[in-house]
C-alpha cells in the first residue's frame, strides 16, 4: 500500500531526499505497528564523516546517551570513532560490541563509585570531574587515571543548557588540577560544554578563551596540559536550518590554532549531530478534539515516552499522511493521562484522520534514551533501515 | 503574466515559468494534472506541481531515457515502458525495427487521455499496433510478468510520491526476473547536483538485484538541478557499449553521445564512495 503524506518546501531543510525515500519505502511494505524509530544507517554515516573533519588533531567520541542502541552503537564503532559513556549501563552496551577501551572516554564529572571501578577494570582511562570528593574518587577507584576538568561557561546561545549543574570557575580549576596530581593523577586538560543544540556560534569563542586562560594558569603552577575536549554542542535542523557544521568546527579550528601549542589533542564529543536527524519517529494519530477553539491532535507519542525534549524547548517538525485536507493549527500532544504530555503549539498541518501516521523528523537523539513506560504506553524501539 | 511557481520541496532554486495560458486543470485519482503554455517551452505538461515535459526540450530526456539500454543490447525485441503515459518513451522505443512489441504501463490514464490531447506528437505513438496499453501499476505488471522481457524502461514521477514503489528492491528483483540474458533495465534517478543521495541510494539498490549496475547523465534544463541521472541495471551486457549500428534518426543521442553520457570511471567512483560531496 502507498501512503501519501504532505511533504513540504521546509521539510527538505530538515530530511534528506533519500532519507524520506527509505522511511516511506519502509512504510509502504509493512503491516505498521506504531510507534517506533526508524534510523537511516546512512545518515548516521554521513554525519560522521563531516564531524571533526574540520578540526586538527580531533578524535570524534559519540556520546551514547544520544541514543544507545546497541545494533546503532555497533554501527558508529565500524566507522572508527570512539565513544562517550558516563555509568555502567552504558559501559555494558560496549563492553557487549567488545569495543577497545582506548576509544572510551567518560567526562561526566561526577560518576558512581561501581562506574568508575568498573571503567577501570575495563580500561576506561580519560575521565572528567569538576570537584575534590571526584578527585578523591577517582584516585581510590580508579588510580593513576587521565584525567580532565570541567570548566563553566555560558550557555545562552543553546536549546538544552548543561552548565548550571556542573563546572567550575578558573581559581578552583586550578586548584582542582593541582590537587588531582597530588593525588596521583594525571592532570591531562581540560573540557566545557556549550550546552546541548548550541546555535550560537560565539559560544565556542568564550568557552576557547576560558579555556586557554587556564591552559596559562595552570602551566605557570607547573601542571603542562595537553588535551582540550570541547564537549558536544553541534545543532541539528529541527523546524530550521541550525549553522552548518563545518563552519562552527572552521571557527573552533581558527581559535585553537591561535591559542594553543600545535600539539594540543582536540577531543569532540557529539551526541545529537549524530544519530539526531537520522531518526524519525513513526507515530499515528489516535485522537483528535475541538476544545474551545483549540484544535488538538493526540498521537502515541508523548513527552513520556520519547518526547521529552520538547518541555525544554526543542520543537520539531512533521509529515503528516494525507495531504488532501485543508491545514489547521495544532496543539499537539502525547497519548498519557498526564497535561504535561503536550508536545508542541500552533502547529499547521493538514488534518489527518484517526489511525494516519504521523513522522516526527530529526527524533534520533534524546528520544528513546529519555523514555519511560508512563501510563502503559510502550517505548518506541530503534529500527535501522 | 501568470506564473507556475514548481513544487519540488528537493530543489534549492525554485524554477517559475511564465504561463501564457493555463489549458487544462484537472485531478486524477493519483494526481494534480496541469498543461500550460509557456512563450519559450511551448506546451508543459505538469504532475503533482512538477514539470513532467516540454514541448520544446522534451526530446533530450524522451531520447536519452530510450536510445542507451535499446543501442546497447543486441537484438531489443519485447519492451515494457512503465509510466511515461505521454507516449514520448513509446514513440523512442519504435523507432528500433528490431522491436516486437511494447508493453505500455501507466497507472494514471488520465495522463494518456490528456496526452492525447495536447501532445499528439508524444502520443500518437500510442496507437501503433505492436502497443499493449495496460492500465496498472508498474510494479504489480512486472512482478506478475513471466514473459522475457529484453529491455525495462522506467519513466515516472517523483521518487518521493506514489511512484517510489519503482524504486524498491522488491520491485528491482521482479524486473531481473522478466529480463532476458541480454536484458536491461532504465529508470531516471533525478539530479547529480540536487539529488545526489538519492542517485547513489538508487545505485545501492540496484546492485541488490542486478550483476552490473552502472548510470549515465543528460543536461535538462526544466528538470530540477538539471544534471539528470538515467540508471541502468544489467544481466551481464555492459550498456556502455553499442552492439548495434546506429541507424535511428534521433535529434541528439547518437553513438558518440552514447559513450559521452556514462561518467568517468574515476569520477563515478568518487561519487559512490561520497568522496566528492558539495
Amino acid at each position: 500500500m502507498i501512503r501519501s503524506f504532505k511533504v513540504e518546501k521546509f521539510h527538505a531543510k530538515i530530511i534528506s531526499k533519500s532519507t524520506l525515500f527509505k522511511v516511506l519505502s519502509y512504510l509502504d511494505k509493512q503491516k505498521i505497528t506504531t510507534p517506533f524509530l526508524l534510523i537511516d544507517t546512512e545518515k548516521i554515516k554521513e554525519n560522521i564523516y563531516i564531524i571533526g573533519k574540520n578540526i586538527r588533531n580531533s578524535k570524534v567520541f559519540y556520546a551514547l546517551k544520544a541514543n544507545p542502541d546497541v545494533a546503532i552503537a555497533d554501527l558508529v564503532n565500524q566507522q572508527d570513532i570512539g565513544f562517550e559513556i558516563a555509568s555502567e549501563g552504558e559501559l555494558k552496551v560496549l563492553s557487549s560490541l567488545d569495543i577497545k577501551p582506548a576509544k572510551i572516554i567518560s567526562s561526566n564529572p561526577v560518576k558512581s563509585i561501581q562506574f568508575l571501578e568498573m571503567a577501570a577494570n575495563y580500561g576506561v582511562n580519560y575521565l572528567s570531574y569538576d570537584s575534590i570528593d571526584e578527585v578523591d574518587k577517582i584516585a581510590k577507584h580508579a588510580p593513576r587515571s587521565n584525567v580532565y576538568i570541567r570548566l563553566s561557561v555560558p550557555n545562552e546561545g543553546s536549546d538544552w543548557p548543561l552548565s548550571k549543574k556542573f563546572g567550575v570557575e578558573l581559581d578552583d580549576a586550578v586548584r582542582l588540577l593541582s590537587y588531582a596530581k597530588h593525588k596521583g593523577l594525571n592532570p591531562v586538560g581540560v573540557t566545557f560544554h556549550v550546552g546541548s543544540q548550541c546555535t550560537n556560534l560565539y559560544s565556542w569563542n568564550i568557552a576557547i578563551d576560558k579555556a586557554k586562560i587556564l591552559w596559562d594558569m595552570s602551566e605557570s603552577k607547573g601542571i603542562k596540559l595537553s588535551l582540550l575536549n570541547i564537549g558536544g554542542g553541534y545543532p541539528i535542523n529541527y523546524t530550521k536550518s541550525a549553522i552548518n557544521i563545518d563552519i562552527i568546527e572552521k571557527n573552533i579550528n581558527k581559535l585553537i590554532s591561535e591559542k594553543f601549542p600545535e600539539d594540543i589533542e582536540i577531543h569532540i564529543e557529539p551526541g545529537r549531530s549524530i544519530v539526531g536527524d537520522a531518526g524519525i519517529l513513526v507515530s499515528t494519530v489516535i485522537g483528535k478534539a475541538k476544545r474551545y477553539d483549540e484544535d488538538w491532535l493526540y498521537m502515541d507519542v508523548g513527552v513520556f515516552n520519547g518526547l521529552m525534549e520538547s518541555l525544554g524547548g526543542i520543537r520539531y517538525s512533521y509529515i503528516v499522511e494525507n495531504y488532501k485536507s485543508k491545514s489547521k493549527r495544532w496543539t499537539i500532544a502525547g497519548p498519557s493521562c498526564d497535561s504535561f504530555d503536550v508536545i508542541d503549539q500552533n502547529i499547521t498541518l493538514p488534518e489527518p484522520d484517526i489511525g494516519y501516521l504521523i513522522l516526527i523528523l530529526s527524533s534520533g537523539a534524546y528520544t528513546i534514551s529519555y523514555a519511560s513506560e508512563f501510563n502503559g504506553f510502550l517505548i518506541p524501539k530503534n529500527i535501522l533501515i | 503574466m501568470i506564473r507556475f511557481f514548481e513544487k519540488e520541496p528537493y530543489s534549492p532554486i525554485e524554477y517559475t515559468y511564465e504561463v501564457q495560458s493555463v489549458l487544462y486543470k484537472g485531478k486524477s485519482q493519483y494526481q494534480e494534472i496541469l498543461v500550460v503554455e509557456n512563450p519559450y517551452f511551448g506546451k508543459i505538461l505538469i504532475l503533482d506541481g512538477i514539470v513532467q515535459l516540454t514541448e520544446r526540450d522534451e526530446f533530450f530526456y524522451h531520447e536519452m531515457l530510450t536510445h542507451i539500454v535499446m543501442q546497447a543490447h543486441p537484438n531489443p525485441k519485447r519492451i515494457v515502458v512503465i509510466g511515461g503515459g505521454d507516449g514520448g518513451v513509446v514513440r523512442e522505443v519504435l523507432k528500433h525495427k528490431t522491436v516486437e512489441k511494447i508493453y505500455f504501463v501507466e497507472i494514471d490514464e488520465e495522463v494518456i487521455q490528456i496526452s492525447k490531447r495536447f501532445f499528439p506528437t508524444l502520443s500518437s505513438s500510442i496507437d501503433d499496433p505492436k502497443v499493449e496499453i495496460k492500465i496498472m501499476d508498474g510494479a504489480d505488471f512486472i512482478k506478475k510478468s513471466s514473459t522475457s522481457i529484453d529491455a525495462i524502461i522506467v519513466d515516472s514521477t517523483d521518487i518521493i510520491g506514489f511512484a517510489r514503489s519503482l524504486f524498491t528492491e522488491d520491485f528491482f528483483s521482479s524486473a531481473i526476473k522478466a529480463l532476458n540474458q541480454d536484458g536491461m533495465f532504465v529508470t531516471h534517478s533525478e539530479s547529480l547536483h540536487f539529488h545526489l543521495d538519492i542517485v547513489i541510494e538508487v545505485q545501492k539498490i540496484l546492485k541488490k538485484a542486478f550483476p552490473l549496475v552502472d548510470l549515465y547523465t543528460a543536461p535538462i534544463a526544466t528538470y530540477p538541478g538539471n544534471w539528470w541521472v538515467f540508471s541502468i541495471g544489467s544481466k551481464k551486457l555492459n550498456p556502455r557499449d553499442i552492439r548495434r549500428p546506429f541507424e535511428i534518426k534521433t535529434r541528439y543521442y547518437d553513438d558518440e553521445i552514447h559513450k559521452h553520457a556514462f561518467l568517468p570511471h574515476k569520477l563515478y567512483r568518487k561519487l559512490m564512495d561520497k568522496k566528492l560531496i558539495w
